[in-house]
């Protein structure tokens, strides 16, 4: 596997504040009794927005959005590579929660199945895309097309990171941009990719080998021995 | 707790707080594994780089505009209801049910129709001869014809010569009929199916049959 050919070297990409950015450890696996205050917060508001939303309450929509909306366009620009697709699928994605809701069981946390509706909404229109290129005979690779952020970012560093992210398998590219972009925690993400929880973390795991990959320079063979 | 390299990537993708704090202790003293651990964790930071929450204010208006359009394109759809509006009892499923037997049954009228009609057509159709038929009738018809042809002959000297007026009529009686009975054969020739203009082609050499007989009765 090769590497993406950046512009600076590794140890110049990683800044000098890596050692102060704790790992993430969910904290559910270290509690030793039942959900906390927070966590019941959460599954009360996620029941009332979905309550809301059944009974076609237009406010609670708005709810969900204003505490979603900007992650789930964020999720989906990064699938899609552009904010004028991510709109659309953000959209797509709203009217098809207002459509279903009724055949919402509650199996899940609703904000759960709305990023699933959300995700395979994006790879929908990933397909129609990709299915639109053919028939133009463009035979050109199908890769989201990268467009420019905002300025400030690390802009090498981030279009590296983004065209080493396609070159991951669906589900590693998922779990990454849900764990570490987005902030989810396994468990939430087993929800939306309907994975077990360890499969999400062994998933996640070989992303990150992947990435490692090709991105460093390889190594010295007597670094690689041990 | 004290970990090793070995475990090192076990805590990668599992680990618990503590492990994490005990690889780091093991990390200070192991180059190595301070450097996974680096580029392990670089990997988080470089991935904020992907983290973009920019609020566009007019977002929001276009998803409530399409829930409006999607509301109007209901209200439409139940405005038409379904193809049994006149029966607003039935459920979607009963009228699916109803539309697949209405099917069926045109569709089983249609078959029994198809197969059934051109069986009708043969043995209703008179006028049209089966090759067996058809072959006696022009056998039939030939010795007939065969048999004119004699009479024809016995008549033809009176025919030729004709020593009276009525003579001179059957005369040109004959050349009428023989026109006819040769106009008919050509068609008969082109529908030889056609049981009518064999009908026809009969009456005509009946006809001539009778005049020529008429003929040599009158004979001096």
């Amino acid at each position: 596997m090769g590497t993406m050919g950046l512009a600076l070297p590794w140890r110049a990409r990683i800044s000098s504040t890596l050692r102060e950015r704790g790992t993430r450890v969910e904290p559910s696996e270290h509690l030793a009794g039942g959900p906390s205050p927070a966590a019941r917060d959460a599954l009360s508001e996620d029941a009332a927005l979905a309550a809301g939303c059944r009974s076609g309450d237009l406010h609670a929509y708005e709810r969900l959005y204003r505490m979603h909306g900007a992650r789930m366009k964020n999720l989906a620009r990064n699938v899609l590579g552009n904010p004028t697709d991510a709109e659309d699928a953000v959209q797509e994605a709203f009217l098809k929660v207002q459509r279903g809701i009724a055949s919402f069981r509650g199996q899940s946390s609703f904000v759960t199945w709305t990023y699933r509706i959300l995700i395979n909404t994006c790879y929908d229109a990933r397909r129609s895309r990709q299915r639109k290129k053919e028939v133009a005979n463009d035979d050109s690779e199908e890769t989201p097309r990268l467009e420019p952020r905002a300025p400030g970012a690390h802009p090498t560093l981030r279009m590296a990171l983004e065209r080493a992210l396609e070159k991951l398998t669906r589900h590693q590219r998922d779990v990454f941009l849900l764990y570490e972009v987005e902030g989810f925690r396994h468990a939430e993400i087993a929800g939306m990719l309907e994975m077990t929880e360890t499969a999400s973390k062994n998933t996640l795991f070989q992303a990150k080998k992947n990435l490692r990959m090709m991105l460093e320079p390889p190594r010295s063979s007597a670094a690689e021995s041990r | 707790m004290n970990v090793t390299c070995s475990e090192r990537e076990r805590i990668f993708e599992d680990g618990t707080r503590a492990e994490w704090a005990a690889l780091e202790t093991h990390a200070a003293s192991c180059p190595f594994c301070t450097e996974e651990i680096r580029g392990w964790k670089s990997l988080s930071v470089a991935a904020k780089e992907l983290r973009e929450y920019s609020d566009s204010p007019s977002f929001w208006p276009r998803i409530e505009r399409a829930f409006a359009e999607e509301a109007a394109r209901n209200a439409q759809r139940a405005e038409r209801k379904s193809w049994f509006w006149f029966l607003p009892s039935f459920s979607a499923a009963w009228q699916t049910a109803l539309a697949g037997a209405l099917v069926l049954v045109l569709t089983i009228s249609g078959g029994w129709i198809y197969f059934h009609r051109p069986i009708q057509k043969i043995d209703n159709d008179k006028s049209l001869l089966k090759s067996s038929a058809l072959n006696e009738v022009e056998a039939a018809e030939s010795s007939y014809e065969r048999a004119i042809d004699k009479l024809a002959a016995e008549a033809k000297p009176q025919l030729e010569n004709p020593a009276t007026p009525l003579l001179a009529n059957y005369h040109e009686k004959l050349l009428v009929l023989d026109s006819a009975i040769a106009e008919l054969r050509a068609q008969a020739g082109l529908n030889p199916s056609n049981a009518q203009l064999r009908y026809q082609l009969l009456a005509m050499y009946q006809e001539k049959q009778r005049a020529l007989e008429e003929v040599l009765e009158a004979k001096p």
